[in-house]
């Protein structure tokens, strides 16, 4: 009898036991810091006004600039006063510069010289037209202008 | 319009040839630093994702965007296309216990062609002065 209970106990401590399953959690981190990407496509073209007091992107046969932005969202997208420019010679006279944008895309703004926050994500095309005016009775005169407008990404 | 104001309109019409793009980004955009001494240091990395190399100046300012003396070394330098380098920053608190700084990463257009658009990226940081 104590030899049976002897070989039971052997048999039962033969006996397979179920196998553990382990599982573990591989984890995984990442962090986006706010970025913004700016591209200078193109270049603006200005034209004048019949009456030779507007010199503007907006006029009849003007073009604006384009920039393609590109960000994480988070940022503020501006444009800076207009403060480098080239005039002709014969240009004596006071002349008020107005840099406005719009963008189209991830980011639809209307036309605006204010800043503009952008909270999504995406990318977007932004048109950047400028406009210098004359008052009272001057007038641009004949010659080459240029006009620098910096776009800020921030 | 008179054939004198068309000739002058075509006088005045600014044509630019947009024969190069110029862009930039920079990471990171936003930070805190703290010092224990009467400056801080930031690190940014301008990047050029193009490819072709562009000019680049690193510019620091405050928040009225008025240039601050700070020490950026390299300020101005090109950069190859896909490129990205560090810069370091170091900023005085000139007496402050905290100071707000942009430091902007900017393209400069090559001699010779008429760039109209300058695109600026700028990061804001904060440093705080420890004693």
């Amino acid at each position: 009898m104590r030899f049976r209970w002897f070989l039971a106990s052997l048999i039962c401590s033969a006996a397979p036991l179920p196998a553990l399953a382990a599982t573990g959690n591989v984890i995984f981190n990442g962090t986006i810091a706010a970025t913004c990407t700016l591209t200078v496509d193109t270049n603006g073209t200005m034209t004048v006004s019949p009456d030779l007091q507007s010199l503007s992107s907006n006029n009849a046969g003007g073009a604006p600039g384009t920039v393609t932005l590109s960000t994480t969202g988070g940022v503020t997208l501006s444009v800076d006063p207009v403060t480098s420019t080239t005039v002709p010679v014969g240009d004596v006279t006071a002349t008020t510069w107005t840099p406005t944008y719009a963008s189209s895309g991830a980011h639809a703004i209307a036309e605006t010289g204010s800043s503009s926050s952008l909270t999504a994500p995406g990318s977007s095309t932004v048109t950047v037209n400028l406009a210098g005016t004359k008052g009272g009775s001057d007038r641009f005169t004949a010659g080459s202008y240029q006009a620098t407008v910096t776009v800020r990404c921030e | 319009m008179t054939l004198q104001q068309r000739f002058l309109a075509a006088g005045l019409a600014v044509s630019i040839s947009g024969t190069a793009a110029f862009a930039q980004s920079m990471s990171p955009m936003r930070g805190e630093v703290a010092s224990f001494t009467d400056a801080f240091a930031v690190r940014v990395f301008p990047a050029n994702p193009y490819e072709h190399r562009i000019k680049v100046e690193i510019r620091v300012y405050d928040q009225d965007f008025r240039p601050v003396q700070a020490r950026v070394a390299p300020s101005d330098f090109m950069l190859g296309g896909q490129a990205s380098r560090p810069v370091l920053v170091v900023v005085p608190f000139d007496g402050a216990a905290t100071r707000k700084v942009r430091i902007c990463t900017e393209s400069v257009p090559f001699p010779g062609e008429q760039t109209q658009i300058k695109a600026q990226i700028c990061g804001k940081f904060l440093g705080q002065h420890k004693s």
